[in-house]
């Protein structure tokens, strides 16, 4: 077993029932006042005393859509912006927002509509791009949120502020947030994994920096990793050559006598701890590539998720590595896949990326529901921020224009693991400038998904520099209107 | 309510609240639950104070009879915290605080003998502790040692043994050096019997050049110090002049209030050297952000908030980033403080933009030192004025619209991408399309259109990014207003402030100026109570993995109480009246008895003080990933110790910096060292902030000031020192010194054991050897081809003089010592 996970297991009587009368009021009337349905079953709590109240979620797939996608072409939907094309957006709804230096210079700023129509999905009759017609196929699942807000202006500060809950790197990412507080449930593999991609035409500069899951000042094994598509899947996974795996586990064997002797004779756990994760490690080495190893999949399901789910690397193969990954109880696994910084090929990237993303995103949704696993997987489809409704750069040329950034409103959205399903929720203005309904800051979304997890945000802290430390920061509000 | 309080009492008195005989010490037991608890709504912070009560001071603890020193019954305090009605308990639900029985039982014997009240004890100037009178002639070896007794004697422990000969010269070595040592200064210690052997030893370690290679490895992630920029172009940087500095500083065992100066204000001294400035590269080796629409007024604040943080947690032990926004809400740090002390630091001609690039490598912004010889700067500006006088921008601008025009006539051009950019037209081109076309035409196709434009360009890059290192320094030349910003928001000005250190600390003294060099002057001022506790408990940590105070990057209120705050004092004034010297207080804790005892834990031991804070035992703890390497290195054989100079790319997995490749306007390819820069010390790796090197697990990232990592054990480690090819090379080269070591024909197991442990194995260690490398050349002699296989790992040319599965095997062999636990340990 994980001697990760089996810490956080370890829960003894004691630590479940509190040392004092108050303890054990506290825990029943909290898991009473958050999840009548779920009241009657008592969630056992780990050592930290998590999940403060039964989960609705056990695991999250965040699938993050790096660069930025337009809001104002996929999903908040302004049929009123068709008739004021090119015409200038006025002064009082910029209210003097921060731009980035790409366009604070600019001098007009004429409004462009959607590029392409709207189209109503579902029952539920939810607005969204014709660009998405698998995703919109979810709209009576999905709970979509079209009033997000963020304070960054550019790429590296908005994903480190949506990931870590700060701008400046260097806090623990919200995989090692859930990790460190609830544990690994899988038996060989990391409990936060990583998986990068990029559109094929690789339009976007921006990069995936380790920070994004990095464990920040908490122990790094809470650290996500990373799967590589290219070259040894998870670094240093592959036996030296010349040295098989019936001869490696011999060598570990002996590893393990020597240690197991000088642990007769010193009596410092750190020597038991070194032993088990040297087992764990040789796992790791036959778990991952099995992994990865499709062979199994019939070919209906491969289809499900494009042709694109043959090349590794890819976003399709991502998603279908993330269905299987859940599937080995893998806690946190957070996608990250770029090509949504259209500030100047808006008319020619949208297209291509929209097909990159939607068909493999709505077939994970559906893998997972097929399998009965929606009920309590958390699947999240978010960004740093969303873009501008103006122009940038030259309307007139082809291939030679876009939408800036734009933080103060943006759309995601969540399905499964106790999210609300088949809503919209939120309002931005006439132009998806500013959210006038129902905002949703960064930290109230983070405290949210917590919530979600069973873990109350205000109570998953880290002392460090003297401060306890959370991924809100000292803000956030649960989201309530989004929780079924 | 008294009801309520009396079923408390009873109930604190059924589960056994031990029975004290010695008074609760506020310090140590009351303040950390205030803090802890109370202070957040009841401490200095006065926006945030509720019922204008505070807790953090005495005049607050004692208005409207919150607590009546020696009056349980009639002290508000103790009310609230035992009440049962919802409204009146503290703290309040809403807060997630909640008090202990035992909190609150001492919350109530504190009141109940006085209430006595001590401002916290790292804020109150250092005083020198007497030391306990001891028996110098038994245990007892210096001071450090009374205090420790001391303590044990109070706790009913013993000291552990000394550790044997062995232990002590593998520990020292590792601690003073960070290499192990060879099996001659092994012998060499075992046989000298002289009593004062083992000082000798330490003045010998203390003197070798590698000492400064080790000392200066925390200082490094204290000054965050990398190799590039960090963000999207991470350009590199020339900032391991000021690395090269720092190791040569603690090798020459510059004094620490020397060694603060220079680095915060060498700029600013009277006349000051080349070497002066260059030190205070410390804080110009932060993160640069040049990302496209980066606002550059705004990472400029966000580089001074990081020269305060990096400032004040380095010699303070403070983190003022909380009164970047509000006063702080624990320590007496008000915003106000927070922007004077940010003064110091705001007057640099620096425009938060990168401004000076060499091709496409080089990435820095103003000021620099430049530091090429009078040769190279001439022919940098002879190489510039010709290429200038040939319009050679214009040349290959032009040689580059012609070859793109023929790109896309040719349709089987083999690279596609580029093959697509041609053909679209200039304005239906992406930025990203336009560089792949500039650097595939400039790498591959202008070498030759016009061999010798090429040769001339390539050559002043070469010339600037090679030899033209130009450091990153402090520099006050931009008048500038600092102001108080609201919520930390840097284009929300309120009142003006000039330099000047917290209030609640000692002032400065009245001669200093108020800029840097004031600040740094003071910092090492002996009224100072922080700088010298702070840095001396740093030095602890580095040899006993964990500070006297735990938390060595907070001193503050919120800080772990040191059980040893009268060691910690004593050592800190005697390294101010050393003169702050540096290896004079090292050489006193690693030549102290407790420095020198036995580090087994004992079941017993383990149960009665699991973190050793009372130190019954000597140290143990695994090696930071760098020192791993290095000692693989070194006692393998491949060891290049050179000192110093540029940095060095050693084995990283292949393609380590590819994900980087995505931004096209440079070749990210990982540029391989050859030779012997693949087998310098870990400190010369080449550190990049964004893909940091992926076999120096738990190591800081160096994106912002770190004063302790994290000493973790995951299965990733272990998959890095069982493959990463630096330790299967390693295991070759050790089994090659093997076979050849004569005279240990009959007894080459327990030389490779010794050569990487610096002891014999014992009888069932050479059992399970013997074993093990019996089933592997079994293995071999089938498999030859395997055994070749794993012998051409690593660059280092292969032993043809060797029969290819017995080195084969030989090699698994001292892989297997290389991943045992006492390997990664020092103990």
């Amino acid at each position: 077993m994980n001697p990760l996970s089996e810490a956080h297991l370890k829960i003894s009587r004691r630590q479940f029932f509190g040392k004092t009368a108050t303890g054990i009021g506290a825990a029943v009337l909290s898991s009473l006042i958050n999840h009548k349905v779920y009241g009657a079953i008592a969630s056992p709590k780990n050592a930290l005393g998590l999940p403060h109240f039964t989960p609705t979620a056990k695991r999250v797939i965040l699938l993050w859509q790096g660069g930025g996608p337009s809001q104002v072409d996929l999903f908040d939907y302004k049929p009123g912006l068709a008739a004021l094309r090119l015409q200038e957006l006025p002064a009082s709804v910029r209210m003097g927002n921060r731009l980035s230096t790409m366009t604070s210079d600019q001098k007009k700023f004429p409004i462009l509509p959607a590029l392409k129509p709207f189209k109503q999905y579902g029952k539920s009759g939810r607005w969204m791009s014709e660009l998405l017609p698998h995703i919109g196929n979810l709209a009576d699942d999905m709970c979509l949120i079209r009033s997000m807000h963020t304070e960054a202006v550019n790429h590296a500060p908005g994903v480190t502020f949506s990931l870590t809950g700060s701008q400046i790197p260097g806090r623990p990412s919200m995989g090692s947030w859930l990790t460190y507080g609830l544990g690994s449930i899988a038996e060989d593999l990391p409990s936060f994994v990583v998986m990068t991609s990029s559109d094929k035409q690789k339009t976007c500069g921006q990069l995936f920096y380790e920070h994004y899951w990095s464990s920040g000042f908490i122990p790094s094994k809470y650290q996500g990793v990373r799967l590589r598509s290219e070259g040894e899947p998870v670094l240093y996974l592959n036996d030296a050559p010349g040295l098989d795996r019936v001869q490696k586990r011999e060598l570990l064997d002996d590893i393990d006598a020597l240690n197991h002797h000088q642990l007769k004779l010193n009596a410092d756990p750190e020597i038991d701890t070194r032993i088990s994760q040297y087992e764990m490690a040789f796992k790791m080495q036959t778990s991952i590539p099995g992994l990865l190893d499709l062979k199994s999949e019939p070919e209906k399901v491969l289809a499900r998720y494009g042709p694109d789910v043959n090349r590794p690397g890819s976003y399709a193969r991502n998603c279908l590595l993330a269905r299987r990954l859940s599937e080995k109880g893998v806690r946190f696994i957070q996608l990250m896949h770029g090509g949504w910084d259209q500030h100047q090929n808006l008319d020619t990237q949208l297209e291509i990326q929209c097909k990159d993303t939607d068909q493999p995103t709505a077939a994970l949704v559906q893998d997972l529901k097929e399998r009965g696993m929606l009920e309590d997987t958390l699947v999240i489809f978010a960004s740093e921020f969303g873009r501008t409704v103006f122009v940038q750069g030259d309307i007139t040329k082809h291939g030679k224009h876009g939408r800036d950034h734009l933080g103060s409103a943006y759309s995601s959205w969540m399905i499964g693991g106790g999210v609300k399903p088949g809503i919209a929720y939120g309002q931005t203005d006439d132009f998806s400038y500013n959210v006038v309904k129902d905002p949703v800051h960064v930290h109230d979304w983070q405290a949210t998904i917590l919530h979600m997890l069973g873990i109350d945000h205000e109570r998953l802290t880290y002392r460090y520099q003297g401060r306890q430390f959370r991924l809100t920061d000292v803000h956030g509000k649960v989201v309530s209107g989004i929780l079924a | 309510m008294l009801i309520d309080k009396f079923k408390w009492m009873l109930f604190l008195t059924l589960v056994g609240i031990k029975a004290y005989s010695v008074p609760v010490d506020y310090t140590h037991d009351v303040r950390p639950i205030l803090a802890e608890n109370c202070f957040y709504c009841h401490g200095q912070d006065a926006a945030k104070r509720k019922a204008k009560l505070r807790l953090d001071t005495k005049e607050g603890q004692r208005a409207n009879d919150i607590i009546i020193p020696g009056d349980v019954e009639n002290s508000e305090l103790i009310a609230r915290i035992f009440s049962a009605d919802e409204d009146e308990h503290m703290p309040p639900k809403s807060s997630n605080r909640q008090l202990t029985d035992e909190q609150k039982a001492i919350l109530n014997r504190w009141v109940k003998e006085g209430a006595e009240f001590a401002p916290h004890w790292s804020f109150t100037s250092l005083k020198r502790p007497s030391v306990p009178k001891w028996d110098t002639t038994t245990w007892v070896r210096n001071p450090i040692d009374s205090f420790v007794i001391n303590k044990l004697k109070k706790s009913g422990l013993v000291p552990s043994q000394e550790a044997t000969k062995e232990t002590l010269i593998r520990r020292l070595s590792l601690d003073l050096t960070g290499l192990p040592p060879t099996l001659n200064e092994v012998e060499e210690f075992l046989n000298d019997e002289k009593p004062d052997a083992y000082e000798r030893l330490v003045d010998r370690l203390m003197a070798s050049p590698h000492y400064g290679e080790k000392m200066a490895l925390p200082w490094l992630d204290s000054a965050r110090y990398a190799d590039s920029n960090g963000y999207q172009q991470d350009g590199d940087t020339f900032q391991w002049i000021w690395r090269d500095w720092v190791v040569k500083a603690m090798n020459d065992n510059m004094p620490f209030d020397e060694f603060t100066v220079e680095q915060l204000a060498g700029d600013l001294l009277p006349h000051p050297t080349q070497e002066q400035k260059v030190a205070t590269a410390f804080n110009r080796n932060h993160l640069l952000n040049g990302e496209g629409g980066a606002i550059p007024e705004e990472q400029r604040y966000v580089s001074l908030f990081d020269r305060v943080d990096t400032t004040s947690t380095t010699w303070l032990g403070l983190t003022m980033a909380c009164a970047q926004c509000h006063d702080h809400k624990y320590d007496p740090i008000k915003q106000k403080d927070y922007y004077a002390f940010m003064d110091a630091f705001n007057h640099l001609p620096e425009t938060g933009g990168i401004n000076i690039s060499s091709g496409t490598r080089i990435k820095l912004a103003k000021p620099v030192l430049d530091l090429g010889s009078p040769e190279t700067i001439k022919k940098i500006k002879a190489l510039e004025a010709k290429l200038k006088e040939n319009k050679s921008e214009q040349q290959i601008g032009a040689l580059l619209s012609k070859w793109i025009a023929e790109v896309a006539k040719d349709k089987d051009f083999p690279d596609r991408e580029i093959y697509i950019a041609a053909t679209l037209s200039e304005s239906d081109k992406t930025d990203s399309q336009r560089s792949a076309l500039r650097r595939y035409h400039y790498t591959k196709v202008l070498p030759i259109q016009s061999p010798e434009l090429y040769k001339d360009s390539e050559e002043l890059i070469r010339l600037k990014s090679e030899e033209d290192p130009m450091v990153m320094i402090m520099e006050d030349s931009k008048p500038r207003y600092t102001f108080i910003l609201d919520r930390g928001n840097y284009e929300s000005h309120l009142s003006k402030v000039v330099f000047d250190t917290p209030e609640f600390l000692p002032p400065m003294q009245t001669n200093l100026p108020h800029n840097r060099l004031g600040l740094a002057r003071w910092l090492v001022n002996p009224a100072n109570p922080l700088t010298a506790r702070v840095t001396v408990n740093r030095y602890w940590q580095t040899f006993f993995g964990l500070g006297i105070v735990k938390t060595s990057e907070d001193f503050g209120v919120q800080s772990d109480p040191p059980l040893h705050q009268e060691l910690l004092d004593w050592l800190a004034s005697e390294f101010v009246s050393s003169g702050w010297n540096v290896k004079y207080i090292q050489r006193l804790i690693v030549t102290s008895a407790t420095y020198r005892q036995s580090s087994v834990v004992t079941p017993y031991l383990q149960e009665k003080d699991p973190e050793n804070r009372l130190y019954a035992r000597g140290a143990r703890f695994r090696m930071p990933a760098m020192l791993i390497r290095d000692q693989a290195l070194e006692t393998s054989g491949l060891l290049v110790d050179k000192i110093g100079g540029k940095p060095v790319y050693p084995y990283q997995p292949a393609d380590i910096w590819g994900s980087l490749n995505i931004t096209k306007e440079r070749d990210f390819t990982y540029p391989e060292s050859k030779g012997a820069d693949l087998y310098r010390r870990s400190i010369y790796t080449f550190w990049r902030r964004t893909v940091a090197p992926a076999n120096m697990f738990d190591a800081s990232a160096r994106n912002t000031c770190k004063v302790r990592t994290m000493i973790t054990s995951t299965p990733l480690h272990a998959l890095v020192t069982l493959n990463d090819p630096t330790y299967i090379e390693a295991a070759r080269k050790l089994a090659e010194k093997t076979l050849h070591a004569k005279f240990w024909k009959s007894s080459r197991i327990k030389y490779a054991f010794r050569t990487i442990l610096s002891r014999y194995p014992d009888s069932e260690e050479i059992k399970i050897l013997t074993q093990s490398y019996n089933k592997q050349l079994a293995y071999y002699k089938v498999n030859p081809n395997a055994a070749i296989s794993i012998l051409k790992v690593g660059s280092s040319a292969v032993d043809a003089t060797n029969s290819a599965p017995e080195e084969a095997a030989f090699t698994t062999l001292c892989l297997a010592i290389y991943n045992l636990d006492e390997a990664l340990t020092k103990s």
